[in-house]
Formats: structure tokens, C-alpha cells, sequence
């Protein structure tokens, strides 16, 4: 394929843009790996991206940019590979952890949700069974002291 | 081979624009957020459900591969904004079908380029659509931007 054929069948701008296929990704690779002329034109493409995209930037929330920070440095806490920055600069962001959130609720392990449906099972099994148990010795009270005062009667 | 999976050997990476260093979510977030949120709102034109992919995109561990993306950041969020949202569409759509948008007689780079891009069909499926070849809808997306370019 030539070139230029190569470069103007969209093919780029479609890897670019997360539309190509297993094949396709393998052909631009090596297209890239092969060619300058493709390189260059993959920079100029990305810069046409940039360009369009940014033309339609919005600009999101204020609370979006906390909620990422919170919860980036909640992954960062918990998985240390998961930095993104080198082992310096990642040592002075994890030696302080900014822990001053305005939310009313609290997040627990999802291991917490079946052990507290256990809990409430059991609470409930233990419910009935006391309740069947103190039932049924109210019933034997009640029984022996009827045959008590028969007895009694029959003396 | 993932979408963000980086073209390793061979490539002269000083020939091609990326970052200096590796960036924090954070640090990609200021730079970028603003854009990828005009990408999941072109695809999820509903606020709330936008900004909660949007904080998806730069939580998910996904951007760390970013970092080891051969050319640019900016090609490397803009394909996993586009990938989260058009993943969130496929969920709302799964509940709550809705009509079909495509009109099979507009073949303008731009209808393809709205189809493959922000409705989420793959090359093929437009094709299939449409009723043009899959080079054709490809080529569609060069001359779109060049369009873009000359305009």
C-alpha cells in the first residue's frame, strides 16, 4: 500500500480514536514503525484532535475534581503500584493523606454486607427460637399447675 | 492487544509529542478534564451520568497506561473517555432502549464520524448501516478532520 493511499484511508484517525480493530492497530504499528512520513502525519492528526476535542471542552465541577482526588488517593493508599508519579515525587504525596471530607456517610468493606445479612439471619433465628422456647415453658407451667391442683383436688 | 496498550519497540519516541514525565491523575485531570468531559457530554448528553464517568476516567488504574503510550496523553484520555462513555450508553441503553438514530441516506463524514465516535458503532456496524464499504467509512473519518483542518 502506498503511503499516501495509507494515510488517507482514515485508518489513523480511526486508531487514533479507538475505533480500529486487532489487525488494523498491527498495521498502524507497523506503519509507524517503518515510516516518517507516517509518524509525522500521526502528530499532525493527534494535533487535529487535540484542537477539534478542545473545542468542545466543558468545563465540569469544582466536586468532580475532589471526588477524583479522594479517590485517587484512596487507590494510591491502598495499591501502591498504582502511582503514576516516580518513587520520589510518590513517596511526598503518600506521606500525608488529606483526610478532611465533607460527607455524612461512611464506606466499610463489601465483606461487611454479607456478614451483616448473616447477623440479621441469626438474630432472627435466635428471635423465633426464644420466643418458641419461652412459649412452651410458659404452657409447662401452666400444665403442672393444673395437674398439681388436681392432684390436690383428688387427695 | 488493549485499546491503551502501548505500540512498543521501534518507535522514535523523541519524534513524536507526548509528556515530559509521568503525571498524576490529577495532574492529567487539570490538564485534560475539561476536554474529556466535552467527550462523555458529545456521547451522554446527561450531566450527572457524564460527571460520574468522568471521574471514572481519571480514577480508573486504566490511565496509568497512559503513562507508557507511545505517542501522545491526549490521544490516550481521549480514547478512554471515549471507551467509558460509550460503555456507560451501552448500559443505559440496555435498560432504556432508544430509537435508532441513523438515517441511512446522510453519508457526510460528519453523520460517520457522530455514528462510529459518540452513538458507539464500530466501523463495521456503520458500514453495515449506511450501506457502504468499511474503507469508505475509514476515509470518511480522514476527510473529516481535514475538513475540520481547512475550515
Amino acid at each position: 500500500m502506498e503511503i499516501q493511499d495509507f494515510i488517507e484511508s482514515g485508518i489513523l484517525e480511526a486508531h487514533l480514536l479507538g475505533l480500529t480493530n486487532k489487525e488494523e492497530k498491527e498495521l498502524v504499528r507497523h506503519m509507524v514503525e517503518e515510516n516518517q512520513e507516517v509518524k509525522e502525519q500521526l502528530v499532525d492528526i493527534e494535533r487535529d484532535l487535540t484542537r477539534y476535542f478542545n473545542g468542545s471542552a466543558a468545563t465540569p465541577p469544582t466536586a468532580v475534581r475532589e471526588i477524583i482526588h479522594l479517590r485517587s488517593g484512596q487507590d494510591n493508599f491502598r495499591k501502591e503500584k498504582h502511582t503514576f508519579k516516580n518513587s520520589a515525587s510518590a513517596e511526598n504525596s503518600t506521606k500525608f493523606l488529606d483526610v478532611e471530607v465533607n460527607d455524612t456517610h461512611i464506606k466499610v468493606h463489601k465483606f461487611w454486607r454479607p456478614a451483616f445479612i448473616a447477623v440479621f439471619i441469626l438474630s432472627k433465628i435466635f428471635l423465633i427460637a426464644g420466643l418458641y422456647y419461652y412459649f412452651k415453658a410458659v404452657n409447662q407451667e401452666e400444665e403442672l399447675l393444673r395437674l398439681k391442683t388436681e392432684i390436690h383436688q383428688v387427695k | 492487544m488493549s485499546e491503551l496498550e502501548p505500540i512498543k519497540n521501534g518507535v522514535d519516541r523523541q519524534s513524536i509529542a507526548r509528556r515530559s514525565e509521568d503525571m498524576t491523575s490529577l495532574e492529567v485531570y487539570d490538564k485534560y478534564g475539561a476536554m474529556a468531559y466535552g467527550i462523555i457530554l458529545q456521547i451522554i448528553p446527561q450531566v450527572h451520568l457524564a460527571q460520574e464517568v468522568l471521574v471514572s476516567v481519571f480514577s480508573s488504574p486504566q490511565l496509568q497506561a497512559c503513562n507508557s503510550y507511545p505517542f501522545s496523553f491526549v490521544a490516550c484520555v481521549i480514547k478512554l473517555a471515549r471507551a467509558k462513555a460509550v460503555e456507560a450508553k451501552r448500559k443505559i441503553t440496555a435498560i432504556a432502549p432508544i430509537a435508532d438514530p441513523s438515517n441511512t441516506s446522510d453519508t457526510s463524514p460528519a453523520k460517520i464520524f457522530d455514528l462510529s465516535f459518540c452513538q458507539g458503532f464500530t466501523p463495521e456496524e456503520v458500514a453495515e448501516k449506511l450501506n457502504i464499504s468499511k474503507s469508505e467509512v475509514l476515509r470518511s473519518f480522514h476527510e473529516y478532520f481535514k475538513l475540520y483542518r481547512n475550515a
